[in-house]
């Protein structure tokens, strides 16, 4: 399973903080975007930052591996 | 002894962090703090409390990172990070940042890059709830 994290206004938008999508072999960062993206396109219209493992990505061809965990978010504005 | 870096809903004494700096060494001459604090009034609107939402984990860390990399840089002899995550209200803190220095410039410069760092680079979100409703805070340079 990947778990897929939202935050902040994201979060908002999609109207959960996390869900789970099914792990496949060969599974890309690009594919979780597009299969979220079409279903929440409010959401990814202002998601600036991802975070693989929590680490940033910034290659959205970046393989999965199965227990992945991602997190899409705004810019952020604590502090 | 509390961590050095730290996200808590509670508040914070700014007595006890630089006491808690001060004991990491004798060599310091210099310590900055900064104190970031709940304004009530925002673009034009009045502001009742301000709530803050952040990916734990990844802040935590990233907060690490940032304290490790000011001590590096700019040769402090110890540094703190602070942040609460909870809904705060006009006045009350929100984050807390120290730089403790042998001398004053190190002290100043690495407590403004921190608060300048974490802003952009710390997965913390804020929300202002006002009496027209509640908005997300769209991040300041």
């Amino acid at each position: 399973m990947i778990k897929v994290l939202f935050f902040g206004p994201v979060a908002d938008r999609v109207q959960t903080h996390e869900m789970q999508m099914d792990f496949s072999p060969g599974m890309t960062l690009h594919n979780v975007i597009a299969h979220l993206g079409i279903q929440h396109p409010g959401a990814f219209s202002i998601v600036s930052l991802i975070a693989v493992n929590q680490n940033q990505v910034h290659d959205k061809q970046m393989a999965l591996q199965d227990n992945d965990e991602i997190a899409f978010m705004a810019k952020f504005s604590g502090g | 002894m509390l961590d050095p870096v730290r996200i808590q809903a509670e508040d914070f004494s700014q007595n006890e962090e630089v006491e808690a700096l001060k004991a990491s060494s004798r060599r310091m001459g210099g310590i900055a703090t900064f104190i970031g604090c709940a304004r009530d009034f925002s673009e034009g609107r009045e502001v009742s409390q301000i709530g803050f939402e952040a990916y734990g984990s990844m802040a935590l860390a990233e907060m690490n990172k940032l304290r490790s990399e000011a001590i590096e840089k700019f040769g402090l002899l110890d540094a703190r990070i602070v942040h609460r995550v909870t809904t705060v209200q006009a006045g009350d803190n929100i984050v807390f940042i120290a730089a403790g220095a042998a001398h004053r410039a190190a002290a100043f410069d690495a407590c403004r890059w921190m608060i300048d760092e974490l802003k952009q680079r710390v997965p913390i979100w804020k929300k202002e709830i006002t009496p027209q409703g509640d908005a997300w805070v769209t991040p300041h340079p």
